[in-house]
């Protein structure tokens, strides 16, 4: 690769549409989520900080960083240190295979959403992995309820996911992004059941409510996040919101077709304005249900979703033909 | 498998208390409880002891600050107790008033309780909601006693403010929308299916049990029990106002939800039914400072069930002894009932649908470490070891 | 599903919450606040002292020249000593801010008025 290319590559990958860029974003949809989430429950939401608050999930990191951070004696600490690093990686590079300035994105090969859904799990294992090397109860059964709770939404997902590239003929994200992009026919008109089943696995997947039960405040503590402090805790809260930012792209690059968009604005505007409304969508689910407790959610994933999604499936075959 | 359970202690610092430490110490296997021990005894603040070294009117206030919520169940069961003790009769006026500020107190308990367990199973957008209404509740006993908790209203032998006609008005119209609230909350939680999966089949205790293991409150007649002291023992003026038992033949958590959300609609008939009837009277009665020895008993229905207070007095000006009896401590034993057998995710909605108030509920005993024995001492054995330490130090 | 009306809704209406301290409700005028004391109508009876429940109330000295001092620290804000003065010296207002930085200033002291000479 000739220097200017390699400069340009490393600029692209570090900043835009890289790693800060990405990461801004990530503090921007915490905003975003926590300011509508506020309103819709007749409150502020954060205030002071920045204009309305702008500046608030940032300052929670910094304050966060600033913390003394404790291991427990009987942790396993090799893990205990890794693992907040790796889930902070892992939907990172799983957005680099995103499109979001263009049709093509940072990394784009045929198969890479076969490789999106091996990171999706992945993130649940290296969560389990979290729990288990904290040693503690809360953890331990934040833990167990992440991998039943993978064992619950992975079949659906992986079905819904792989619908649209059955669709546009290619497992390759920047090619079904570029075929709603030429079609102009974006997949959810075409498959509305598909983007549903997705938007709930994927609710499942970042662990919101009504699925966050690994989490759940009430019962367990801070589930398997109870252990952490200071700065591991600050990188597990980013990660939480990378993997928001990563649902709401994934969704909008399968289903909602991408920065796909007409012509005098720039794709990334386009990108960023379906992003942020299905940020809104999950924010208004937040609001709106219950926590459900973990074998009614392995229950229901298994009598509704994963049927209507091998329905989803049959439907789209029949129309390809 | 069966034997390898695993210890989960609930307490005492954990979200899903959150006013009071208690120990729940739970068995769970996999995700289902298997056993529960209680143990209480963090919060004890010896207000039965404290009572017997002040005057009967520092002790009403001592006495409203037992519970926060439910402040004037203790304060409406002791004042009574005194005047009972004293053979004095309070005037009407007074009567109505008490009980206009009571059931305001319980409307704004039953409130607090419905948002807590919105919280408790993951429904924040509830619990904003409910306390944001609440809100409204606790304007309106501000306008009448001067305090949104802690009302120092009762006094012994009446009440020390009266209810003008305004705040009567500005009562009625907060009232209005409190009811329509209430009825939207209630008709939600019939229809929303989260909250129906969460709530309803859990915590199940059958009629039998919760007699047997003398559960009291909202938490009985959730099992269908037909038992309230308004209604079996009527104090005040309960026996000249629309009221009426609530109960659901459920057993469950939903029926808790239930049972008080319709309690909270009666009390607000009974309130609306009382601001009209004010009859004209003075509002209080001169009471003596001396009491003349008695021994009285006294009883009513807290926000969270059966409220007893036992006065002896011995002709001073200070009470002999005080004995409370909060509906909580009468409600633990069912409780770890209904939570054996249930699952590790139910927890906090069954602990908090017996509306715990750990506050209330403290109780000591005496625990030998080295051989595991546990005993309760009696009065007299109290006071002689407290003498005897006395001398010593 | 039941609820999405009401948050809908909520995003219309401006937010409940109370922007305190920039924007403050009057309190009610029954409010129970701050003492304030008439120390010119005070005969040093010393009521208040046996009845307040937190013993939140000194008296130094006996009768027409006793002076007091008031722990608001300890004060329950309960009023019974307003309610048993028999000469009505002390007053609750609706002065409700009361915090500070440490407890010293939050010793209050009536003193005779030094106008009207109280004989000895």
């Amino acid at each position: 690769m000739a220097p200017t290319e390699l400069i340009i590559t490393l600029l692209q990958v570090l900043i835009f549409p890289g790693i800060i860029f990405l990461l801004g974003l990530a503090f921007v949809y915490e905003w975003v989520d926590r300011k509508f989430y506020a309103r819709l429950q007749n409150r502020y939401g954060p205030l002071h900080t920045g204009p309305s608050g702008f500046l608030q999930p940032f300052a929670d990191f910094v304050k966060l960083l600033a913390k003394e951070d404790i291991t427990p004696q009987a942790a396993d600490k090799p893990l205990f240190a890794a693992t907040p690093i790796l889930l902070l990686a892992i939907p990172i590079a799983a957005l680099f295979c995103i499109p979001m300035t263009g049709l093509t994105a940072l990394v784009s090969f045929e198969g890479d959403l076969i490789y999106i859904i091996f990171l999706s799990t992945l993130i649940s294992m290296v969560t389990f992995l979290a729990a288990w090397s904290s040693t503690n109860p809360f953890s331990i059964i934040g833990g167990l309820r992440a991998a039943f709770q993978m064992l619950g939404y992975e079949v659906p997902m992986a079905i819904v996911m792989v619908c649209p590239a059955i669709a546009a003929g290619t497992l390759n994200i920047s090619g079904i992004v570029a075929k709603q992009g030429t079609s102009g026919l974006w997949f959810i008109l075409s498959q509305p059941l598909g983007f549903i089943i997705l938007l709930i696995c994927l609710l499942a997947e970042i662990k919101r409510v009504p699925f966050d039960i690994p989490e759940a405040e009430t019962e367990i503590v801070a589930g398997w996040l109870t252990e952490f402090s200071g700065r591991k805790l600050a990188l597990l809260r980013l990660s939480i919101d990378m993997e928001l930012v990563f649902a709401a792209a994934l969704t909008t690059a399968l289903y909602l077709g991408g920065p796909a968009g007409l012509a005098p604005i720039p794709a990334i505007i386009y990108f960023l304005v379906k992003t942020t409304i299905i940020v809104l969508i999950m924010s208004n689910l937040r609001a709106l249900f219950a926590r459900f407790r973990i074998d009614q959610m392995v229950h229901g994933s298994w009598k509704f979703l994963t049927p209507l999604a091998i329905l989803q499936v049959i439907l789209v075959e029949l129309a390809v033909g | 498998m069966s034997e390898a359970t695993f210890q989960v202690p609930v307490g005492p610092q954990h979200p899903a208390l959150k006013e009071a430490p208690e120990n729940f110490m739970f068995s769970i296997d996999g995700e289902t409880v298997v056993d529960v021990k209680a143990r209480i005894g963090y919060n004890h603040r010896g207000i039965e002891k404290a009572a017997e070294s002040r005057s009967y009117i520092q002790n009403i206030y001592l006495v409203e600050r037992v519970c926060g919520i439910c402040s004037i169940a203790h304060v409406a069961t002791y004042t009574p107790a005194v005047e009972e003790a004293l053979n004095l009769e309070i005037p009407p006026r007074a009567k109505y008033i008490r009980t206009i500020i009571y059931e305001l107190n319980r409307i704004a308990s039953h409130y607090l309780w419905l948002g807590l367990a919105g919280h408790e199973i993951g429904f924040d957008t509830l619990f904003m909601y409910l306390w944001r209404d609440r809100e409204i509740a606790l304007n309106i006993l501000e306008q009448i006693t001067g305090n949104r908790v802690t009302y120092a209203a009762f006094t012994i032998g009446g009440v020390r403010r009266d209810i003008s006609s305004e705040m009567a008005e500005k009562a009625k119209n907060g009232l209005s929308i409190l009811e329509e609230r209430m009825k939207y909350y209630k008709k939600l939680c019939l229809n929303e299916p989260t909250v129906l999966k969460r709530a309803v089949g859990v915590g199940i205790l059958k009629p039998q049990d919760a007699i047997t293991l003398c559960a009291v409150g909202p938490l009985l007649r959730a099992s269908g029990v037909k038992s309230d002291v308004r209604a079996d023992d009527p104090y005040l003026v309960y026996d000249e106002v629309p009221f009426y038992v609530v109960t659901y033949g459920g057993c469950d958590v939903a029926s808790r939800v239930l049972v008080r959300c319709d309690e909270t609609l009666v009390s607000i008939g009974i309130i609306k039914h009382a601001l009209d009837r004010l009859p004209e009277s003075p509002i209080r009665v001169k009471a003596p400072r001396i009491v003349p020895p008695a021994e009285v008993v006294s009883r009513t229905e807290a926000p969270r069930g059966e409220l007893i207070y036992y006065l002896r007095s011995n002709g001073t000006d200070k009470p002999d002894r005080l004995k409370i009896r909060t509906p909580t401590l009468a409600n633990i034993p069912s409780v770890c009932k209904s939570l054996i057998g249930g699952y590790l995710a139910d927890i906090p909605i069954v602990l908090a649908a017996a509306d715990p108030c750990f506050t209330c509920t403290d109780r000591m005993a005496f625990v030998n470490v080295s051989n595991g024995k546990r005993w309760v001492w009696t009065h007299e054995q109290l006071r002689r070891y407290s003498m005897k330490w006395h001398q010593q130090n | 599903m039941a609820m999405q009306r009401e948050l809908l809704r909520n995003l219309r209406k401006k937010p409940i919450t109370l922007r305190y301290p920039f924007e403050r409700v009057a309190p009610p005028e029954g409010l129970r606040g701050k003492h304030s004391w008439n120390m010119e109508k005070c005969i040093g009876c010393g009521i208040c002292v046996s009845v307040c429940p937190s013993f939140a109330i000194e008296m130094i000295g006996k009768g027409l020249t006793a002076e007091f001092k008031v722990y608001l620290d300890r004060c329950l804000f309960c009023a019974q000593c307003q309610e048993s003065c028999p000469k009505e010296v002390i007053k609750l207002t609706t002065e409700y801010e009361l915090a500070a930085y440490n407890r010293d200033q939050l010793i209050l002291e009536w003193k005779r008025p030094t106008k009207s000479e109280s004989t000895t």
